[in-house]
């Protein structure tokens, strides 16, 4: 069998499960046959405290799920962070070239090792409007990657993501829609993203200090939050405003 | 509103296609940095720009280009063998019930929202299409990051080959199969915008 059929085999298991065990249990299929020992199928959220129900689906070893979520790693994650940057899979020995690692990233990375958990290949799984999420295999430490492996673990990871997807969707409806904003409210979130007091940002647009706090505070009504920097990151969350909107000059 | 215009002998002469060609330039070369060939600095056109294609536009408020697609013949010369013949693992599907989607474009001056919502529209705009002129499936090129929120709209997708990196970018080839229930897998995932097309009459210069 050529690699591309058997990459269709997979995907056909992957996107004919229909419950998140049958799932798991596919991918697990799916990362044996690669040649790896371990998958995470996850969004980028720490799982404990994820306000809308969350993926994630995974093998690997308890120890290290329980220190992983004691440490709320979902959101710092070296691995994590890195696919924010990029929308193609890498292996974990690239993350030193595409962002910066603290001591404690190293220490995370070591500490994954010391589990068992070796190099590994991260599928990057970001939908606008939505948590970013990735897919990963991993090799026992020790035990080199295969770059061959990259195009089928790539199109596997896009898939088992977006069966995921499908089955949180049955789980959990349609998420409301975005609050809707008015350009006049869009606009002073975005000055508020760049750092700027309501008096600066009436100075800006050219309009009452009263205006742009009334803007503001209607805006904050919508989604439902009291500080203006939860308004800017709900704002950024589902699209209103882009990080593009916001550092251009 | 979403405006279908086919069988344009010069298209980019054509003064209501304009507005869309400028569009390409500025997302695909100024922004994507795609090596295409541009006309006199505006207008972002190619050999495939002809009396075949046929173009599916979505327009603002105010009538300008919010975002478009160009639908491609595979009895025709197209993309997917002409340039990318390695993405396919077994010669893609063809003939007159079968279009290939290029030039996908959500224009750059509307804000992320607004962007989202011209996809939408145009997204439904080409399901309408095809369930009215009896394609049953489409064929597209995508860079990885838009070949998942292409799974994500919900419609069935299928692989066409192992994606491969071409010019520094990982490109997947992929076939949408349209039928009269693929309405109804883009509203699960809330993204279908129904709106009638309007063809522009296309009107020879005296």
């Amino acid at each position: 069998m050529g690699t591309f059929e058997r990459a269709e085999a997979f995907l056909r298991d992957v996107c004919e499960t229909s419950t998140e065990v049958e799932l798991a249990e596919a991918l697990a299929i799916v990362t044996r046959e690669l040649g790896f020992s371990y998958f995470a199928l996850t969004h980028h959220v720490d799982i404990r405290r994820a306000p809308q129900p969350a993926i994630r689906l995974h093998n690997y070893p308890d120890d290290w799920v329980q220190y992983y979520d004691d440490h709320s790693l979902g959101v710092s994650d070296p691995v994590h962070r890195a696919s924010h940057v990029t929308s193609v899979g890498f292996a974990w020995s690239e993350i030193p070239r595409m962002i910066a690692l603290t001591p404690r990233d190293r220490e995370i990375l070591a500490r994954g090792d010391a589990q068992g958990i070796g190099d590994g290949f991260t599928i990057p799984a970001n939908v606008p409007g939505e948590t970013h999420g990735s897919c990963s295999f991993a090799n026992p430490a020790g035990t080199a990657l295969s770059d061959d492996h990259l195009p089928l673990a790539q199109l596997v990871g896009a898939f088992a993501f977006e069966a995921a997807r499908r089955l949180w969707r049955v789980r959990s409806p349609l998420a409301m829609p975005a609050p809707k904003l008015t350009d006049r409210q869009r606009e002073c979130i975005l000055w508020v993203a760049r750092g700027k007091s309501d008096w600066e940002i009436s100075r800006i647009l050219g309009v009452e200090h009263e205006t742009v706090v009334r803007h503001l505070k209607l805006a904050r009504e919508r989604y439902g939050v009291a500080k203006r920097t939860m308004l800017a990151v709900h704002a950024l969350f589902d699209g209103s405003i882009s990080f593009t909107d916001i550092l251009k000059r | 509103m979403v405006t279908l215009a086919d069988s344009v002998p010069n298209p980019v002469r054509y003064p209501p296609l304009q507005g869309m060609f400028e569009a390409r330039k500025r997302v695909f070369v100024d922004l994507l940095k795609w090596d295409v060939p541009v006309l006199e600095g505006r207008f972002e056109v190619d050999q495939f720009d002809d009396e075949y294609a046929a173009y599916l536009i979505v327009a603002c408020e105010d009538g300008r280009h919010a975002g478009s697609a160009r639908l491609l013949k595979r009895t025709r010369p197209h993309i997917l063998d002409s340039l990318f013949p390695e993405l396919c693992a077994s010669p893609p599907p063809s003939g007159p019930d079968v279009l290939e989607i290029t030039r996908f474009c959500l224009g750059r001056e509307q804000s992320a929202n607004d962007r989202l919502e011209t996809r939408n529209s145009l997204v439904s705009a080409l399901v309408r299409f095809a369930l009215d002129n009896g394609v049953t499936t489409y064929t597209g090129v995508a860079e990885m990051g838009w070949f998942q929120q292409i799974l994500a709209f919900g419609w069935r997708c299928w692989p066409l080959g192992l994606p491969r990196i071409v010019d520094g970018k990982m490109l997947g080839a992929l076939r949408i199969d349209i039928s009269p229930d693929t309405p109804a897998l883009l509203a699960a995932n809330g993204i279908y915008r129904p709106a009638p097309l309007e063809r522009l009459r296309f009107l020879q210069a005296a």
